[in-house]
Order: C-alpha cells, then structure tokens, then sequence
C-alpha cells in the first residue's frame, strides 16, 4: 500500500472521484434520454418487463452500504466493461438494422459508449491507486449475440436499463469512496448517523 | 350468553329468542329499553332497513318468569371500500414505509392485511405501533430495476376488500422537509435576505445520498413566487427583495438523482434591514436622548418644570436649575 495514503493520491483520489461524479450524472442523463429513444424507435413498450439478460451486469446489490472501497472499485469496474461490450455490439446491431436510417440513434449510442469507456477509464485510476491495480481484461470474451431481432432490441432494453442504474449506484459508490476517513481500500467507516 | 351480531347498514334483522319457539311469549330490550310489540313476529325480533343508531345490546326475556333467555351485541355497519395505500422513503436508501386508510368508514372492526413482494421475493413489512396503519420495510437489495407490488387487503365481518400498487426502488423516494429553516436579514443590505436550513433528519447519509434544494420566497403583498434551484450548500441569500417588505419564504428538498420533491417546509417571514429614520434637529436630538433615558423614571424634561412655573425672581431660578441638575444626575445613572 505504499504510496497509497500519501497526500498526494488523496488528492488525486478526490479529483478523480469528483469527475467520475460528474462523469456518472452526466451518463445517467444521457442514457434516460436514449432509453426514450432507443424505446421509441425499436417499437418497443416502456413498460415491458426485462428478464435479467445474460450478459448485463445487474446493479441490483445486497448490503450495499458494507462494501469496501476496493469492492466497489472492482465490481464498478467488471460492470463498465461489460457495458463496452455490449454497446459496442448495440451500435453494431443497430447500423445493421436500420443503417443510416436512424443516423441519430446511432450517435447517442456511440456517444454513451464513449461515457462508459470513460468511465472505466476513471476506475482504472482510481484501482492503481489503491496499487492493486484493475484486473486484466484477457481471457474476457465478448457477451454472446442475442439471436434474432427481437431478441437484440430486448437486449438493448435491458443494457440501457441496467446502465442507468448503475449510473446512479456508480455516482453514489464514488460518493463514498470520497468520504474521509480510513483508505478506500480498508474496512468500511463506521456506522453513519442513527 | 354474550354474542356479537354484524349486519350490514339497510339489512332486514330477524332475531331469535335462543330456543324459543315461535309462539312463547317473551320480551326483547334494547339496551335495557323494552321494545315495542309491533316489531314482534311471534318470539322474533324483526329489525328492518337497520342504521347505525341501531347498534347496540339486545336481550331476550321468557315472558313470566324474566329469565334472560338470549343476548346478543348488534353492531350496524358495511363491508369496506377499496382501501387507499400510499409507500414512501423518506429515509433511503434504508428502506420505506408504506401506509394505508379507508375512504369511508365502516363501524365496525377492520383488519388489515399487507404484503410486499419484490420480484419472487416475499418481504415483510413491520407494522408500527404509532401511527397505526402504517408498516416498514428495510430494503435487502439496492439499486434493483425488479419492481415493488404490495398489496394490502383488509377484511371486516361483513366482507374484504384490496388494493395493489406497484413501483420502483427510485420512484418513491421523496424526502421529509428541511428543518430549522432561518430567514434573517443582512445588516446595511435593504434586499437582502440570508435564508439558511437543514436537512431533514430523517434522511440518514446525506453525504452519500446528497440532497438538492428549492427555495421559494414572495412578499407577502403579492402572489407571484420567486424560485431557485440549488445543487448545494444549506443556505442562500437572496439578493432581490423588496426594500421593507416582509417575505414569506420556504424550502423543500429532492435527492439529487431520483425520486420527487419533499413538500414546503414551515414557512418562515422575514424582512429586510432598513435604515433608521434620522432625527429633524440637532436640539431635539439631546432632549430625546435624556427623556429616552429618565421618562420611565421622572417627568419629561427640564425645560417643562422650569415652564411650569413662570420664572419670578431669583428663587424661581434656582429650583428650576436644581431640578435640571437632579434630572441630569439621574440619566447618568439610567444611561
């Protein structure tokens, strides 16, 4: 853990903690507004029921509030990698459906992809300086293809749907990890207020 | 013995005098009260289109020797509408709480029955015992896109009824009001106002789960509200009042990405500072400034005792002086 508590890695661990907020806001945003489109434009309804899909990572998450900086870091991170994947494959899908048909649809996707790489990016930092750095990426394969249109479209659903709650859980996970206290890397802070 | 008897508001009640037969001569009470004959039909009691006055002891009584030969408590009422159920967290990411009423009375016992069920999952909901119809559920998972569907039903002798809502983890969190929330005006500053609050302490983490605020002010001669949206910070000055106008001012609170607004705050009034207004002379000034201090104590100034009396010679004077010196020599020791 050398190096880790030094006052210069608190610093950046704030900074990079502060944009990755910013980062997760801005994402979460985003990716309602293309929930509505993309929704919209696949001729789906809103209100369908997801079955988790193989692939996307759920937000959902037991005793959030023990986790450890370190697991939130890691967990943050398997899930952001796994949306890369998937949106890359959404983006390809969707020129092969509609081309240039839904030009716009396809920019909000890549621009989403964009904040989800970035993001990524900012776990990465903030893993290397816990120096546990991230985990490799070999061996990840890509999330298998949904077969048939429907399918695909079902899965974009889920994709966009998940993403936007990690995007709140994300934001909430930096806001903890910020928090004074003992590194993110140890136990969790004591108890909050009663 | 004692037995209790539900019927529903309008029904036809007939009542049997225990093992009677149909032609024993017997008496009914109303609450001690005999009743009339003409509801009779043989040993029956015929009630018809029952109210409510109508609840209450009805006893039955062997004609000559008076022995109490049944007994039983009416209670008039009507099966339950649809109840209303309303869920809120007002303390995420703990958990909710949901709470329930019945639109119109029903008279008579109810019981309520609640089930929350989050996907497969059946969780339960602790019942409060103030208020009652309320019940708390601590949340097991977090960030779950698996809706909520609770379903409370409630059940009375004369029949049950039930309501379902359905919902999600983000879509019902709504904070309490900001509390302790101080208006105060900036001194020299005639339109400013320095509003400052806190959050609500029902919210446990507000620094994980921040708060967003809205404030909202008018003087209180007009209708239109002024608004501001703030991202942060527990306190705002306004810049904008009307010079000497009294506000009324209030605040509500929203967790920064999900859920809906907390309702207004208590209102609280303020005005902003204003000058002084200045004295006309300089003479006047020092004349008020030693009544201020003496005129709980003494009569007013020195110049009215020495008017009183017209100055007549010398000895005239000289009270007068003297009184001028008591006087001063009392506002020093009121000053």
């Amino acid at each position: 853990m050398a190096g880790a508590d030094s006052p210069s890695a608190a610093l950046r661990r704030r900074d990079l903690c502060a944009r990755g907020i910013r980062l997760a806001g801005k994402m979460r945003s985003d990716v309602v507004d293309l929930l509505d489109t993309y929704v919209e434009r696949q001729g789906l309804d809103a209100s369908a029921s997801v079955a988790a899909v193989e692939g996307v990572p759920p937000a959902a998450v037991e005793r959030w509030d023990e986790q450890t900086g370190t697991q939130r870091l890691l967990e943050n991170l398997a899930a952001y990698r796994a949306f890369r994947a998937l949106l890359a494959q959404m983006l390809e899908e969707q020129q092969e459906q509609l081309g240039e048909a839904d030009a716009a649809l396809g920019r909000a996707l890549a621009a989403v992809l964009l904040q989800v790489s970035a993001f990524a990016y900012h776990l990465e930092e903030l893993l290397r300086l816990e120096s546990r750095g991230p985990p490799s990426e070999e061996g990840d394969g890509p999330p298998p293809r949904p077969q048939g249109l429907f399918e695909q479209k079902l899965r974009g659903l889920g994709v966009l749907r998940e993403l936007a709650q990690w995007a709140v859980r994300s934001a909430r996970d930096l806001r903890q990890l910020a928090k004074p206290g003992p590194g993110a890397g140890s136990a969790p802070s004591p108890a909050e207020s009663p | 013995d004692s037995h209790v008897q539900y019927e529903r508001i309008g029904a036809d009640v007939t009542m049997k005098c225990g093992s009677m037969d149909w032609d024993a001569a017997v008496t009914w009470t109303a609450n001690g009260t005999d009743i009339d004959e003409s509801h009779l039909n043989g040993s029956y009691l015929i009630l018809k289109n029952v109210d409510l006055t109508q609840s209450g002891q009805y006893a039955c009584y062997e004609g000559s020797s008076w022995h109490l030969k049944y007994q039983t408590y009416l209670r008039v009422g009507t099966p339950p509408r649809e109840p209303v159920l309303m869920c809120r967290s007002n303390n995420y990411p703990k958990g909710f709480y949901c709470s329930w009423h019945l639109p119109t009375p029903t008279y008579i016992p109810n019981t309520f029955n609640i089930s929350v069920i989050h996907g497969t999952k059946e969780m339960v909901c602790e019942k409060d015992a103030v208020p009652k119809n309320r019940c708390h559920i601590r949340y097991l998972q977090l960030f779950s896109t698996v809706k909520y569907k609770v379903t409370l039903t409630v059940t009375n002798a004369l029949g049950k009824n039930f309501t379902t809502l359905t919902f999600d983890e983000f879509a019902i969190v709504k904070p309490d009001p900001p509390e302790s929330v101080v208006a105060k005006p900036v001194p020299n500053n005639p339109r400013r106002l320095e509003v400052s609050w806190q959050n609500p302490s029902s919210w446990p983490d507000p620094e994980s789960f921040p708060l967003k605020f809205f404030l909202r002010y008018r003087p209180l001669i007009l209708d239109q509200w002024q608004h501001v949206e703030l991202s942060d910070g527990t306190s705002h000055t306004i810049t904008d009042a009307y010079a000497g106008k009294e506000y009324i001012i209030q605040v509500a609170a929203k967790d920064n990405d999900i859920g809906t607004w907390s309702d207004w705050s208590v209102a609280v009034h303020a005005t902003p500072w204003t000058e002084e207004p200045k004295h006309l002379t300089t003479e006047a000034q020092i004349t008020e400034t030693t009544s201020a201090s003496t005129s709980s104590f003494m009569a007013p100034p020195t110049t009215k005792i020495c008017d009183k009396g017209a100055v007549v010679g010398s000895g005239a004077v000289a009270v007068c002086w003297t009184a001028g010196l008591v006087v001063a020599a009392y506002s020093v020791l009121f000053i």
